[in-house]
């Protein structure tokens, strides 16, 4: 086979051949008659392209479909990815123009559904090229010689294609639910001579009734109709004149059958009456009206047209009645009026005349017959011979000859008089002194697919009118739905396009849903990476969606990027930080009460699924953040807990504690305690407290691990540490009661708070004001300023927090317990209170010695 | 005219309990297609089906939810917006039926007021290893006043039935709101027979 060993002459016999590649591409029953390497140029581009030529034997038909590669030299079949299919239906064409281009080796191929796609060939193709012309010339003409008006069946290609539309798709596979189905169309005119209606006795059904099956549409178009001048200004008087017509004509249609008049439309004179058999009214799907107005000034209407598009079953049928310009020397005029009429016609869906199947153009075109002077008529002529010499020299068919109106129609024979001007009553010519001469005024041309005339004559004993009326008679074949196929067709169409929308959803793949951070340790921040990954076909757009209105994450979590775009193929590696410090340990302590995992990320695909990215870790519990309660529930060292078992003791609410106080509180108040002068001025720093130096670490170790050796920091890291211890868990230490302690006016009223205070809670509260009581009286710091801090501390989370006194009142209730001074006349009113001191006083120092003499 | 392939666009839900089989009746709908292997669904799938009802194409949009108990917070803010939800459980597996009321209250809480609610027991292929019976599922769900149907993705029974009708319920409520949506079949006017129009428009 030409074509297919091209290049591979070195190539070992193992090897495929591209011909065999491309066979593997398709089903056993299709056959690829030849394959053309081609090239498409892009911009800057040239594009591999193969064409291969491919018969199905069920179908009977050919089709070209053009391949682009994934890589030279083939090796598999998964390498060609379908870029074009071309079916060899009707509508195909190859053509070949190289004019003004840079190489004439190119060629267009194109259908009706497509437009023409460049080709390009390179020069050692030429031969290749004119096998591949000749051949695909045969393949078409062998499909349609045998049968041209066979059905072909290119249904094997829906398998090769992209699926576009529902409409388009089903407007593809016309040919699997199209049937046709005969209608018989009459179509009649006469200018009527501004007679009335009523004038005539005789009935119209010489000129209605003519046809010798039953008409299924009647298209029925009078010019001149009665329009005296009074009668435009009148509606009234207009509207009956019509309706008498109207009337008129449904009496004279075809006997014995139900008719309906579907629409009418009219111009002035000009008036079109579209009747239908009653049983085709619901098959008609769309009907539309519209008129151009030509005559005086172009705009007047009395001249012009006037038109009914119909949409039956899914044939698109167009009715024209026209009245055109008169009098013999105004061809021009005709012709532009004909011209005016095509161009100005839209109907509502934008609809021009020839965007129709079938186009029925009837009316009078007023072209006359145009005998050169002197002509001298040879002897006795029949009937057949006059009409065929006077046609000579008829306008309209010397201008459409000249392709100067109603290019593409189509009239059938006439075998009729002229049917103008008669002495109205008679069948006699203009006797009047004008004399015009007779024409054939008054004609139906047709435009179309699938039109036969039936008959085309004119009415000699209607007399009224200086017109004869004229009708013709056509048989159609109408575009009709097998409604059974077409079910099955549109149900195929469906399943398709949901599927290419299903299969072209933005996808992109995750190298894990999953990210575990291992040991996770306060005030250490650590990392995982991950990889996304676009594997679909087109570029995907990602972000981190918001939940609930928060932020994307947990405030211990930072995710880079948070969003971005990715090409075909490619990957994009996301860094998750972790971070669990003074300003977040709250929120992963409350996540891991309540959850199993640190967080779910949802990661968003623009116009595709979400995918639930979990966040896992095991944190290795510390004091800091932990409530006073949570660690007198400890009866070990924090480090030797692990994350579920803290999780158990957070969750518990008994009232059971192992432990009078948290030993790291104690430890740090021990250690501070044993400073002495050294703690000069360490409470003032109170901004410092959240930058945590080097030495942290260690202090967080020596607390969580219950230490025995040397405290690894100075003083000012334990006072620090001890403020953090108080500030960090997520209750400050005087809840539930802030709000009434900072209302309290005296130390025993506060005092009665106090003592409803949880044990450890109250416990430590106790224990740290004696301690600062000591300092202060000491002077190692100043009152005002440690009453300011620990206030604030300990008084954190109150709703009056932002109001002007708020300090104030910090200060005043920390000095009901650290100021010597205060406590000792405040005494006086509560002596029960201050028992509840001493009392703690002594527990907690028994604590101190339990914990000491480990 | 608008490029839109439907009529009317509804979007679906489908939840219940991790393993109860929501995206192979998924999948038996939008692809009918079924795989036995269980690849647990993270985060929220969704797939496009055309259907026709009443002469509308109606293009359901119908999401598929991760089941996993870690994933209820942030599958429940999926809820609104939905048109219909599809509660299923598994009639082989008890807990998964218990759920249904957990199921039920979840959209209580989280979904529009409105929304069309079918419950599904899935898997009723599986004869032998049945322990929820199809009375008690009628029952639950005619205490609750909702639609109920016995589906198997795997024998492809009663899939495409049970999203038709949830699909017909949400059409029976939205068809009083959507008359101004109009298919293109256009409705004669015959009022104004003997108009001319195109008169005013052409002396214009």
């Amino acid at each position: 086979m030409p074509g297919s060993g091209t290049g591979t002459g070195n190539v070992p016999m193992a090897v495929k051949s591209t011909l065999d590649i491309v066979r593997q591409r398709f089903k056993e029953d299709e056959i690829v008659h030849y394959i053309f390497e081609a090239y498409q140029i892009q911009g800057q581009e040239y594009l591999d392209r193969l064409l291969a030529l491919v018969s199905s034997e069920s179908g009977g038909t050919y089709a070209i479909i053009a391949f682009s590669y994934l890589r030279t030299p083939l090796t598999t079949a998964n390498e060609l990815i379908i870029n074009k299919v071309f079916a060899l239906n009707e509508s195909f064409q190859l053509r070949q123009d190289g004019k003004g281009s840079i190489t004439t080796m190119q060629f267009d191929l194109s259908t009706a559904e497509d437009r023409p796609i460049k080709y390009y060939y390179y020069p050692l193709k030429s031969q290749e090229y004119e096998e591949f012309v000749a051949k695909v010339i045969s393949c078409k003409n062998s499909m349609y010689k045998c049968d041209p008006e066979a059905v072909l069946n290119f249904s094997w290609l829906n398998d090769y294609r992209q699926i576009g539309e529902v409409k388009q798709e089903l407007k593809k596979r016309e040919a699997e639910y199209i049937v046709y189905k005969d209608i018989i169309i009459y179509c009649a005119t006469w200018n009527v001579n501004n007679k009335p209606c009523c004038d005539s006795n005789s009935p119209l059904r010489s000129w209605l009734a003519c046809s010798e099956k039953s008409p299924d549409i009647y298209a029925i178009g009078i010019q001149e109709l009665d329009t005296p001048t009074k009668a435009m200004l009148n509606s009234t008087q207009m509207q009956a004149t019509v309706e008498q017509w109207t009337q008129k004509m449904v009496e004279s249609l075809y006997p014995g059958v139900e008719y309906e008049v579907l629409r009418s439309v009219r111009l002035v004179g000009i008036m079109l009456i579209v009747i239908v058999r009653k049983q085709l009214r619901q098959h008609i799907l769309r009907c539309q009206l519209n008129s151009v107005a030509r005559g005086v000034l172009n705009t007047l209407g009395n001249k012009g047209g006037v038109a009914i598009s119909l949409q039956l079953h899914e044939g698109n049928i167009c009715f024209v009645n026209s009245h055109l310009a008169a009098h013999m020397g105004y061809v021009d005029e005709r012709n532009k009026d004909y011209n005016a009429i095509v161009e100005g016609m839209r109907f509502d869906d934008r609809r021009t005349i020839s965007d129709h199947d079938h186009i029925f153009w009837l009316g009078d075109l007023n072209y006359r017959i145009q005998e050169p002077p002197g002509q001298q008529r040879p002897g006795p002529l029949t009937d057949a011979q006059t009409y065929e010499l006077l046609l000579q020299y008829d306008q309209l068919g010397q201008e459409m000859r000249k392709g100067r109106c109603f290019d593409g129609y189509t009239e059938g024979e006439i075998k009729f008089r002229p049917t103008y001007k008669y002495d109205p009553g008679t069948d006699n010519y203009d006797s009047s002194e004008k004399q015009r001469a007779p024409a054939y005024c008054d004609r139906v041309l047709w435009k179309g697919t699938r039109i036969e005339q039936l008959a085309y004559d004119s009415i000699m004993e209607i007399r009224q009118s200086d017109h004869k009326p004229v009708y013709a008679i056509f048989r159609a074949k109408i575009k009709k739905r097998d409604e059974i196929k077409y079910k099955k067709v549109q149900e195929e169409v469906l399943k398709a396009v949901d599927k290419r929308e299903n299969d072209n959803q933005p996808q992109i793949t995750v190298e894990t849903v999953s990210i575990d951070f291992g040991r996770v340790r306060f005030n250490e921040p650590s990392m995982q990476d991950f990889n996304v990954y676009n594997n679909c076909p087109l570029p995907v757009d990602f972000r981190f969606k918001e939940k609930d209105m928060h932020d994307i994450c947990e405030k211990y979590l930072q995710v880079d990027p948070r969003q971005d775009s990715l090409m075909i193929d490619s990957a994009r590696s996301i860094r998750i930080k972790l971070l669990v410090d003074v300003r977040t340990v709250g929120n992963l302590l409350k996540k891991i009460r309540t959850s199993d995992n640190f967080d779910i990320l949802i990661l968003h695909v623009e116009n595709g699924r979400d995918i639930f990215i979990t966040v896992t870790g095991d944190y290795q519990p510390s004091c800091f953040g932990l409530s006073m309660e949570t660690m007198c529930r400890t009866n070990r060292p924090l480090s030797e807990y692990t994350q579920e078992q803290i999780k158990h003791l957070m969750r518990d609410e008994s009232p059971e504690y192992q432990v009078t106080m948290p030993r790291e509180f104690f430890l740090l108040i021990d250690y501070l305690h044993r400073q002495g002068s050294n703690l000069e001025g360490c409470f003032n720093a109170h901004d410092s407290r959240y930058s945590l130096g080097g030495h942290f670490n260690a202090v967080r170790d020596w607390l969580d691990t219950w230490s025995n050796e040397e405290f690894p920091g100075n003083v000012q890291t334990a006072a620090q540490a001890l403020m953090l211890l108080l500030e960090l868990p997520e209750q400050s230490l005087l809840e539930p009661f802030v709000e009434d302690l900072l209302a309290s006016s005296s130390k025993s009223k506060a005092m009665d708070y106090i003592a409803l205070l949880s044990a450890p809670k109250r416990n430590v509260f106790m224990h740290l004001c004696m301690f600062l009581r000591e300092g202060i009286l000491c002077q190692y710091y100043d009152l005002q300023q440690v009453a300011l801090i620990f206030g604030r501390i300990l008084l954190r989370g109150s709703s009056s927090s932002s109001r002007m006194d708020y300090n104030s009142r910090c200060i005043q209730f920390m000095r009901f317990f650290i100021d010597s001074d205060i406590s000792d006349s405040a005494l006086g009113n509560g002596h029960a209170s201050g028992s509840g001191n001493i009392q703690a006083k002594s527990s907690t120092s028994a604590t101190f010695s339990s914990s000491q003499s480990r | 005219m608008a490029k839109k392939t439907y009529d009317l666009l509804f979007k679906l839900l489908l939840i219940g309990d991790s393993g109860v089989g929501k995206t192979c009746i998924l999948f038996r709908f939008s692809d009918d297609a079924f795989t036995s292997t269980f690849i647990s669904t993270i985060g929220i799938d969704f797939k496009i089906k055309t259907v026709e009802l009443r002469g509308k194409k109606i293009k359901l949009q119908i999401w598929d939810t991760a089941g996993q108990e870690r994933f209820h917070t942030i599958t429940t803010s999926y809820y609104r917006g939905a048109m219909g939800i599809m509660l299923v459980y598994d009639i082989t597996n008890e807990k998964s039926f218990e759920n249904i009321v957990k199921w039920l209250r979840n959209i209580d809480e989280h979904a529009n007021e409105d929304v069309e609610k079918m419950i599904l027991g899935n898997k009723c292929d599986m004869t032998d290893k049945r322990v929820v019976s199809k009375e008690r599922g009628e029952a639950i769900a005619r205490e609750h006043g909702i639609r109920f149907m016995e589906t198997s993705a795997k024998s492809n029974i009663n899939i495409e039935r049970a999203f038709c009708e949830l699909a017909e319920a949400i059409l029976d409520k939205t068809s009083g709101r959507e008359s101004a949506e109009n298919p293109e079949r256009v409705v004669i006017d015959r009022r104004n027979n003997d108009k001319a129009p195109g008169y005013n428009k052409c002396c214009a």
